[in-house]
């Protein structure tokens, strides 16, 4: 856990950060160079990867003209509003469930049958059922996310809660704490880190099932723009909207773990 | 010993917690281990009762017992003559290790036992500081256990314990984890904390050493299932000198209770050989 979060532990030096670069310099200069034409033509033809300058190009044609008669802000606004639903909902529900789970014998037996039985499924197999159920509208493309988000988030936040150190529970009872208050302040804090893990899993996933909801039945977002670029052979505009969403993954990823960082600074480390 | 009639000198000290035929069997059928044999111990107020005995002996299942985080098979542990039902903040507990709440400052784990036992929050900090002054660590109140030495988070540990004013403290082999210059150095704020409040404690080691510098009681137990072989009364708590690990008297019954040890180790090994 630890290991993963470098710049809390000081693991980021200097030098591995300017190795970092030059892998990134290097990757860049290889697509210079087999779309640049150094004699008849480049070694890939643009059909199937334009040079980094003309997708650039394409980029800012698409913040000026939109895309079908949608602006890119509009696109990229419908694709971080489903997400931001169906990661919120997913959140604010599976979680505490999952506590709960962890508290309570019973509640787990309940909810351990659906959850363990829909975990392996992939999810992406119920979009058409969804569609028949619900329509092409978002509310189809939220469910199938947060379907597919609920059994981590709700199984890591009570794997979390049940490897919480018993020394600190028994402590918190030698303290007089009640039962109310061990949850929260003892708990609650220590299933913290367990739960951004997962949260940040989820982020990546949720991501990878927005793109998968949004190439079905949709008529704006970033992964429609590209799926439907893909039909006119216009790979300057898949390109970017690849780009776009992996962009989106990273900053996502970054905001969860400059959160993790702040919230859960003592994670992975004893007392 | 806040009686009616004052306690004449000379008469036996008041019974601050016994242990009445204490038996302890974990699981059940063939697979059934006996931990404790029946035991009855007495520990008296204000006394500093130290349990040494091999490892696996049922020294930690005594004190959990005691702590009310486990129950005895049969017979019973009181506290002033009343059962011991569950854990209870007149009874402090300090562990070796892992017991700090990682996620709250020094003094927020200080201050949780005063907090959890209704007192308001301004207060409650108020003796964290003062119990954070008695183990030296009032500079450290706003830093995480995680920044802190395994002394000092033994230290935060302890004050955490006394916070709660407890009656009696029990504790788990609390230097256990540490290296030897700093258990020495603790061992006397130890020595300097029970001298200043008399507090009566259980304390589990396996340092001799550490018994005899510390202990009015020594308890020695047998290998398991553990039954209480010897009692010593060492003379070392009440000195101010930690020189007295030097006498002649301190290495006498360094001696005797490491011959007692030595068997009881010895019979720990067989058994775990003949498993």
């Amino acid at each position: 856990m630890s290991s993963l979060a470098t710049p809390r532990d000081g693991g980021r030096t200097s030098r591995s950060l300017v190795i970092n670069l030059g892998s990134f310099a290097a990757l860049l200069l290889l697509w210079v160079l087999v779309t640049t034409p150094f004699g008849e033509r480049p070694l890939v033809a643009p059909l199937f990867l334009p040079s980094p300058g003309s997708v650039w190009d394409t980029f800012l044609m698409l913040l000026k003209n939109g895309y079908q008669g949608k602006t890119l802000g509009y696109h990229l606004g419908i694709s971080l509003f489903r997400f931001g639903i169906a990661f919120l909902m997913s959140v604010v529900v599976a979680v505490p469930l999952g506590l709960w789970m962890g508290m309570n014998e019973t509640v787990k037996a309940v909810l351990d049958p659906p959850i363990e039985i829909s975990r392996p499924m992939p999810k992406l197999a119920l979009l058409p059922l969804l569609i028949i159920w619900f329509g092409i509208g978002e509310v189809a493309k939220v469910v199938i996310i947060v379907l597919a988000l609920f059994p981590i988030l709700s199984i890591s936040a009570m794997q979390a809660v049940r490897g919480v150190g018993r020394r600190k529970v028994q402590a918190a009872l030698a303290l007089g704490a009640s039962r109310a208050m061990i949850f929260r302040r003892v708990i609650f804090p220590a299933s913290l880190p367990g739960i951004f893990t997962s949260v940040r899993v989820c982020i990546g996933l949720g991501v990878t099932m927005l793109v998968g909801a949004e190439m079905i039945a949709t008529s704006a977002g970033i992964a429609y723009m590209a799926m439907s670029a893909s039909d006119f052979l216009l790979t300057n505009v898949v390109i970017v909207g690849a780009l776009i969403m992996a962009a989106l993954g990273y900053l996502l990823d970054l905001c969860a773990r400059a959160l993790e960082n702040r919230i859960v600074h003592w994670g992975g480390k004893e007392g | 010993m806040q009686g009616d009639i004052p306690a004449a000198s000379g008469a036996a000290p008041a019974v601050k917690a016994r242990f009445d035929k204490v038996t302890k069997r974990f699981g059940t059928g063939d697979n059934a281990v006996q931990a404790l044999e029946p035991i009855s111990l007495d520990i008296a107020e204000n006394a500093f009762v130290c349990l040494v005995g091999p490892s696996g002996c049922g020294k930690s299942t005594l004190l959990n017992i005691l702590a009310g985080f486990e129950k005895p098979t049969t017979g019973q542990a009181l506290m002033d003559g009343t059962p011991v039902r569950g854990p209870d903040p007149r009874r402090g507990v300090v562990f070796q290790q892992g017991a700090l709440f990682t996620w709250m400052s020094v003094r927020d784990n200080v201050a949780f036992g005063p907090l959890a036992t209704g007192k308001p929050s301004a207060e409650a900090a108020r003796i964290a500081d003062r119990y954070l002054e008695m183990v030296g660590l009032t500079a450290f109140a706003k830093r995480y256990p995680y920044e802190l030495s395994g002394g000092m988070q033994q230290r935060v540990g302890i004050a955490r314990a006394l916070a709660n004013d407890p009656e009696i403290l029990l504790m788990d082999e609390p230097f256990a984890a540490l290296d030897a210059q700093t258990r020495e150095l603790l061992q006397e704020e130890i020595k300097r904390i029970w001298q200043s409040t008399r507090k009566t404690v259980l304390w589990i080691t396996h340092s001799i050493e550490e018994a005899l510098f510390l202990a009015t009681d020594i308890v020695v137990m047998s290998a398991r299932p553990g039954r209480i072989k010897a009692r010593l009364a060492p003379q070392f708590a009440l000195s101010e000198d930690p020189a007295v690990v030097a006498s002649v008297e301190f290495v006498r019954m360094k001696a005797e209770i490491f011959g007692l040890l030595r068997e009881e180790s010895l019979a720990a090994q067989r058994q775990e050989a003949g498993r």
